[in-house]
């Protein structure tokens, strides 16, 4: 059962306060997890801030 | 801002096939006679300017499928094509690297060179300036004048690769090229392959067979991962990580890892 102190989704959701860079960022993550269905995706981030995002997709051939 | 965050990644995107097998099967026939299949009804295609790596337990085919394609055998079913044009034979677009170096002895490393040049048709003048371009480019502009027994295996490799890539060819195939080198010379070679890829800025299309794992992952933007013999495609794994990569990157070493883990259950059912 959940933490009654631990806020909901939806108060996660409206108390959200992202940067435009944030949001710049995570559109492209969004964009990246949209196309992958396996792998994985890593975000290498230097002084605070995402530098690059890199990614390996996995795919069945048999 | 907007324009950085977009380049944090590059998507792949589509690509004209340089390289293509269709439905391939390969065979030999061993010394008793027996005719072994190797690999069965492999497909896949390699774009222009891509680096591809084929990796898979010992006797998958997958350098039997590297011959066929460098137009050193014929298929026992299925078709192979360079730039969508069936292979009958070798071309002077497609450059093999070996496991061995194969030099000519009595040659100096940029007589080697300089012949490589010559047989592809380029003029005298030109000839001795690209050999010397290539060499520096894989540090051998001390060794010039070497012959290769004078050479250690790292650097005949290097002369090799010199070789190979003085002609500018549209495909580089190589057959576990570093496979007989000590750690270091393979990481030094690994390094100048993958700055030769670079800087031939998507106009040169690489496909290496190797069963060592780490070297796939590190150098390939796809790598196709065989199963036990017969050997048919079981993975493709698509990498996008800026390059040169280095083994400690984060998505190499977990990649190396998924694929290890992989190979490993075809190798031990």
């Amino acid at each position: 059962m959940a933490d009654a102190t631990e806020p909901t989704p939806e108060e996660q959701l409206a108390a959200l306060t992202l940067s435009d860079e944030e949001k710049l960022v995570m559109a492209r993550v969004a964009e990246i997890l949209r196309r992958v269905n396996f792998g994985t995706v890593v975000l290498v981030v230097q002084d605070g801030k995402v530098v690059q995002i890199e990614m390996a997709e996995k795919f069945r051939l048999r | 801002m907007a324009d950085r965050v977009a380049r944090l990644v590059e998507l792949p995107t589509p690509r004209v096939p340089k390289l293509e097998v269709r439905d391939l099967t390969v065979s030999r026939r061993q010394s008793s006679g027996e005719v072994v299949t190797a690999a069965r009804d492999v497909s896949f295609q390699v774009g222009v300017g891509e680096f591809v790596c084929l990796i898979g337990p010992s006797g998958c085919g997958k350098t039997s499928i590297l011959n066929v394609l460098a137009g050193l055998d014929t298929p026992a079913a299925g078709a192979a094509f360079v730039g969508g044009a069936p292979i009958t034979g070798p071309g002077p677009e497609r450059a093999v690297l070996f496991q061995e170096p194969a030099l000519f002895p009595w040659l100096s490393v940029r007589a080697n060179v300089e012949l490589a040049l010559k047989l592809v048709g380029v003029g005298a003048a030109e000839r001795a300036e690209r050999a010397a371009t290539w060499l520096a480019n894989v540090g051998l502009t001390a060794e010039a004048d070497a012959q290769p027994h004078e050479l250690s295996a790292g650097m005949r490799q290097r002369a090799a690769l010199a070789r190979a890539l003085a002609c500018e060819p549209a495909v580089l195939l190589g057959d576990e090229p570093f496979g007989a080198l000590d750690a270091q010379a393979r990481e030094l070679l690994q390094d100048e392959v993958q700055r030769a890829w670079m800087r031939s800025e998507g106009s040169s299309t690489y496909l290496f067979v190797t069963h060592n794992v780490r070297e796939a992952v590190l150098l390939a933007d796809r790598v196709l991962v065989m199963s036990a013999r017969p050997g048919r495609l079981v993975e493709e794994v698509r990498i996008q990580a800026p390059r040169p990569r280095g083994l400690d990157d984060a998505l190499v070493a977990r990649v190396v890892t998924e694929v290890h883990d992989l190979l490993m259950g075809e190798v031990t059912p």
